[in-house]
This record gives C-alpha cells, structure tokens and sequence, in this order.
C-alpha cells in the first residue's frame, strides 16, 4: 500500500473514465492510470493484463463509492398544500372504507356523502387512492376532490396522472343537489314498504321470508339494494334478527351475507357521525 | 533444454479422456502465437468461442494457465500444447509480457512453499486454475487440496467446495472477457449471454451469484446510465469472485459474509442453533419483489434496545404464501438467530410477547443515514439493499422526487401509488420515513405517524402469491 497521503480526487470523473474505457474494452483502450485512492488498493498487485487491471480499478471504486455515500446537494422542500380545518375522520372510518370498497361498493357512495356532511376529511393516505378510483365520472369525482379538501388538488399538480379524466375532466362541475345526492337502486315495489318501515317489524318480516325460503340467492340482489337504502335505525334490529337464523336453515347463507352488510352498513354510519 | 516425453505428458492428464480430448488440438495449425523457452511452453488454441484460449505451460514447476471455461488442470489445450512441444513442433522463441508475468507470479508464490514441484506426477496438483491474478492482500489462490481418505462427508464438502472454487475462476475469465470486448459489444444485449454463465454458476453451488447474472442481465439497455449500473455490478462481481476464491485467508466474519453471498447455503437448523439476538424488534418496513420466478419478501427489524437491524426474508414460488406474520409498526420480543458473518439476515425464533403497536424506529437525519449506510457498505460493498430511517421532507427536481433535509437530498425511485401516499401523508412537512438504499435510489417503504404506521413498500402480485 501507498503511505502518501491520497490527495483529494473526484471519484465521479474517474468513474466516468473508466466507464468510456469499459465501453470501448481494453482491447481498443488501454484502463487509466488508477487515482491515488484507488492505487493505493491495487497498485500492489500483479496484473498483468490490461482488462485484469481494469476489473481491479473498477471493483475497487465501486467499492469506494458506495461505502462513501453521500447525500446530494440540499433544496427546498416543496411547499404544502392550504390548511383544511376540517378534522380527519376517524382512523375506523378510513379502514371500514376499505372494507366497503373491497366487499360493499353498493355502500361507497353513502359512506362519502355522509363524511361529507358530517364534516369530516379523509385521512391523507386515502387520498391518492380515492382519486385514482374516481378519474371518470363526474358526480364521484367531485365528491372525492370535496372529501379530499385541497389536497386533491395539492396532489394533482405534483402527480398529473391523478388528474381527472373522461367526462369528469371535460363537463361542467356538477350541481350541489346532484353531488349531494344518494343514487337510487333497484327495489322492487314489494319490497318498497320496508325501506321505511319500523325496524322490529322489517327485522321480522325478512328474517322469516328468508328463514321460510320466500327468499332466496335470486332475490340476493335487490335484498342488498334494500339494506343498503332501508332507514338507518332499523340495521340493528335486521342484523341481529338475520343472525339469529339456525345454520340449517335454507337461508342461512344468504341472511349471513345481508346480516354482513347491516352490520357494516351500521359500523360505518356510527363511525362517520357528526364530530 | 529437455522437452518433456509424451509419456510424461500422459502422466499428468487429469483423466485418460482428457488425454483424449487433447489430441485432436496436436496440430499447429489450430494455435497461434506457439513458443517455448527453458522454462516455459505457450500459444493461443483457437477453440469454439470466439475468441482462442491462450495457454501457457510452466514445464519447470509443473503449472498450466488457460483461459478455457475447463473445469480439469490440466486441461485439454494445455495437454495438447505440451504433446506439441513433446513432438517438437513448438519454436523456441523470447516469452511474451503475459507469460512472464505469469511466471514471476508464480516465482512470488513459490518462495512461500516448500513444496516438491521437480517431477510430473508428483506435482500435477500444483496445477492452478486460470486467471490466477494475485490477491489484494497477497493470499495465495490455489484451490484447497484433496487430503488422503477422509470421511464421505468431508469428501462431499471439499468437492463443492472445488467446484465453487472453479465457478468463480471462470466468473473472473468471463469477466476479464467483458473488459477486454467492452460493453458495447451486441453480445450483452443477448439474455443467453448471461443465462448459460447464470446456468454454470448453479452448477458450480454459486446460486447467489448466479441470481445476481440474472438480474444484471435485465439493467442491459434499461436507462440511459445502463453502462455504468453494468460496469459497477461486474466490478462487484469480481470483487465477490475473488474473496471467494479467498476466503481461507479472509478474517472470519467477512469470509462468512462471502460465502454466503457467493451462494455457500446455511442450513436453517444450523442459524437457529446459534446464540440468539434477543430484543424487542420493531417491524420498520416490508419490501415485495420477484425474482426470477420467486417473491422475495424482506421484512426489516431493528433492536429497540440495540438499534441493530436484521433482515428476516422469506420467499413464495406461484400460488404459495408470503410471511405475514410480522406487521410493519408493531413491535416483537422476540429472539433473532443471524446468519454467519455481518450480514443483517437473521430468522425469527422464539418470540416472547404479542406484538405491540403502534411501534416506530428511531429516524437519523438525512446526512447521519448515509452514515449508516456507508458503514453497512464498507463491511458488504456487494449489498443490494440497506435500511435507513430518517425524518424527512419531499423535494422535487424535474421529474425526480426526493427525500430532503437541511444536510441535502437522497433521490427517490418510487412511483404511483407509493410515491402518491408518501407525497399526500407528508404535505410539505418533515415525515419519518422507512426506506431501502438501493444503488439507483431510495425506495420509500414506511411513513411513521404518530399513531401509526403505513405500509407503503412494494406489494407482491396477488395473481403470483396466495393469501396466507
């Protein structure tokens, strides 16, 4: 080894070098001299070939380099996005819209208007998601960009292919009646008198349709489309009457399934509450 | 001088069938460059590849150097050269730079031996492989020698061990050739290329490396810097290719750290035998990739009490599971057992307690991370991958996000949704943030919060991997 001390060298210039020379090969080129650092790890060796000293310079700079990682030159941080004063919904909220999108989706619409409504935003690691799901359609997007606060908005300029796209990004804004405005389903008018109906008396008339067979997989449906709509104080009573189904029963399956979603449908307006 | 008889010749050859092989190549007009002098026999075999092997014979000491992928010494060039000589159809001429060189090396390394290298038969295991370029540090790299009769098992030991040995000799030529054609030749640009050197490596116990080939086949042609990302990691490989070459003469950890990159397999019975590592280890980050037609998944662990890290990995093949039994920002006590050497990999033993959350490793500044990671470096400059935690703000620069601080900046090499949540958690203020120093940038991994941590790391695909 080398006993001088190494005077100060560019490592990135005799990289560069050493990649022009590893481009062309030693055959055509002959290896540079091997910067002071360097020399002082392989000059002691015998090489006797030029791509034999070539592969030493080259294993010993990398070698340098990386163990001499350095941060680059400083900047700025770039700048936040304006204040929402509005309070983040709470962390079960945010996860049960997981569960909603993975599971319910019939319930997603719902579960936006009413954090809208009650004041809340959403947590700003659900934003990039909630952006990406809702590019295309108009009234879901303005929905999403509202919930988002001026994050959405933050977000977007920085990450473009979060931007709007399709109709969302071309029409007009939509109204305020049409964004607050929760999409009607299916029911057939049988089953119509339920929606508004007293809880008990829902909770018993659909546990026994279902218990009894009236009801069964083919009605599976419009049967969600009437738990995802029915009065919101009426999910405890069906839930707990469709849990309490035998595991013999015809309709166990599918009363475990509606049962699922009042649960889920009640957990979710509990947690999106007004603050 | 006294040129040697054909039967002296036969009586070193490794094997009758190598003898054999040899004789087709006793013309002169398949080599090129033939010489010989009083110590030495040597000229370039024109064989199947594209380039001619050169051969060189020390007839005085009893050693050969080709630059053939033969796993035999000696092999069939340097036999047919030295039947050629035999025949005297060799001229005598002045040695050329390489061949003195190679001898006076050899002369280096003799002066350190006692041993009797007069006589052919008694010397044919002086013979060294190709490419036997001395050691950063002066070590000799003969490969082990075969001892009398010993157990079968010792025997099974010191033939892989050989055969590695002979792997990465012909890594190191295959390398040199690399140099020597440049990187621009078009034969880089074909997987096959790399794929049968990949496919040598796996037979010669060098699966390791033989991944890494793999790999660094796909960084041909894919960015404008491909060149320079190449040259490093064959720098790299050659490093690897000669520490393992070594690694009796390497201190003991960093042998073990060699061994183990190279490929050299610990039996998990054997990991868990050995002294645990016992702390409560705070999941920091979870990192998903496929490799080759593998997920690997890294989970990164790092001692409350210690501050150590350890890297516990497991790996799915098509429709298997992945480890989910450690979930980022929680915290296990638990014993680690670490592999041999620095290395950060360890397995999970007993654990002592639930988990625990939330849980958040301590986070360095920017400048203070790039210390660590240095560290790491300096004891495995061949690491993929090194953890970090720092409190961090996002900067941008063109289209190039990165971590920033005061001290300066760490490029990042996150995209989409990773990149999307990382950018919206932290607004533009500090966040602590879980990451992977990568050669080509960081790799985002965890945003520690307060109450929480979000998992951001690659995910493997659910078409790939089924759920536990």
């Amino acid at each position: 080894m080398r006993e001088t001390a190494a005077p100060a060298v560019d490592l990135r210039a005799s990289w560069d070098e050493l990649v022009a020379v590893a481009m062309l090969g030693t055959d055509r080129r002959n290896p540079p001299e091997a910067t002071a650092v360097i020399a002082d790890v392989v000059d002691d060796t015998v090489r006797s070939t030029p791509s034999e000293r070539m592969l030493a310079q080259v294993a010993a700079t990398v070698a340098v380099r990386r163990a001499g990682v350095l941060p680059g030159p400083a900047r700025s941080p770039i700048a936040g996005p304006d204040t929402d004063d509005r309070p983040g919904c709470v962390p079960a909220a945010a996860d049960r819209w997981n569960h909603v999108i993975s599971s319910w989706p019939v319930l997603e619409d719902e579960w936006m208007l009413t954090l809208l409504t009650s004041g809340w935003r959403v947590p700003p690691d659900l934003v990039p998601e909630l952006l990406t799901r809702h590019r295309s359609d108009q009234i879901r997007r303005a929905r999403a960009e509202l919930a988002c606060g001026p994050l959405a908005g933050w977000l977007v300029g920085h990450l473009p292919e979060l931007a709007a796209r399709g109709a969302a990004s071309t029409q007009p804004d939509p109204s305020a009646d049409d964004i607050a405005e929760l999409p009607s389903l299916p029911i057939p008018p049988d089953l119509e008198p339920l929606l508004f109906a007293d809880g008990d008396q829902v909770a018993r008339q659909l546990a026994g349709a279902i218990d009894s067979g009236t009801l069964v997989h083919a009605h599976r449906a419009v049967l969600i489309n009437l738990v995802a709509r029915m009065r919101a104080d009426s999910l405890g009573a069906v839930a707990t009457a469709l849990e309490a189904i035998d595991g013999s029963s015809i309709g166990f399956p599918l009363a475990s399934v509606l049962a699922d979603l009042a649960r889920t449908r009640q957990h979710m307006l509990d947690e999106l509450g007004r603050p | 001088m006294t040129r040697w008889s054909p039967e002296q010749v036969e009586a070193i050859a490794p094997t009758p069938a190598a003898l054999s092989a040899a004789r087709p190549l006793t013309t002169v007009a398949k080599w090129a460059g033939l010489g010989a002098d009083d110590r030495a026999v040597w000229g370039s075999c024109r064989g199947s590849g594209a380039e001619p092997y050169d051969t060189m014979v020390d007839h005085v000491g009893v050693a050969s150097r080709c630059t053939c992928p033969s796993r035999r010494h000696p092999c069939k060039h340097a036999l047919a050269l030295l039947l050629l000589w035999s025949a005297g159809d060799v001229p005598e001429t002045t040695q050329p730079a390489p061949v003195a060189a190679w001898l006076a090396k050899r002369q280096v390394s003799d002066t350190g031996r006692s041993s009797d290298t007069t006589s052919p038969r008694s010397s044919t295991t002086e013979t060294t492989p190709a490419n036997d370029a001395a050691p950063v540090g002066g070590a000799t790299d003969t490969p082990p020698e075969p001892v009398g009769e010993m157990p079968d098992r010792d025997r099974a030991r010191d033939e892989r061990v050989e055969r590695m040995y002979a792997g990465l000799t012909e890594l190191d030529r295959w390398l040199d050739d690399r140099m020597r054609t440049g990187l621009a030749d078009p034969a880089l640009a074909k997987y096959a290329t790399w794929d049968e050197l990949a496919a040598r490596l796996v037979d010669a116990q060098a699966g390791s490396l033989a991944n890494r080939i793999r790999r660094l086949a796909g960084l041909v042609g894919a960015s404008p810097d491909w060149h320079s990302d190449v040259l490093a990691e064959l720098g790299l490989l050659h490093l690897l290719a000669q520490a393992g070459r070594r690694l009796g003469s390497l201190p003991g950890p960093l042998a073990d750290a060699v061994a183990t990159t190279v490929g050299w397999s610990v039996r998990q019975a054997d990991v868990l035998a050995g002294v645990p590592d016992t702390d409560t280890w705070i999941v920091a980050a979870r990192s998903d990739t496929r490799e080759d037609r593998i997920e690997v998944r890294r989970h990164w662990l790092r001692g409350a009490t210690s501050g150590r890290w350890a890297l516990v990995l497991s790996f799915a093949a098509y429709r298997q599971s992945l480890d989910t039994s450690l979930t980022v920002g929680t915290a296990v006590a638990a014993d680690l057992h670490r592999y041999p050497g620095p290395a950060l990999r360890a397995l999970v033993g007993a654990r002592h307690d639930e988990p625990a959350e939330p849980a958040r490793p301590p986070a360095a500044d920017i400048v203070s991370a790039c210390g660590e990671i240095g560290m790491l470096l300096a004891a495995e400059p061949w690491l993929d991958r090194v953890p970090f935690t720092a409190t961090a703000s996002i900067a941008v620069a063109g289209s190039t996000f990165m971590l920033a601080d005061a001290g300066g900046t760490l490029p990042l090499i996150a995209a989409g949704r990773p990149l999307a949540t990382l950018l919206a958690v932290a607004g533009g203020e500090p966040v602590d943030v879980t990451c992977e120093w990568t050669p080509h940038g960081v790799v985002p991994l965890t945003v520690h919060l307060d109450d929480r941590s979000i998992d951001i790391g690659p995910r493997a695909d659910d078409n790939f991997v089924s759920a536990a």
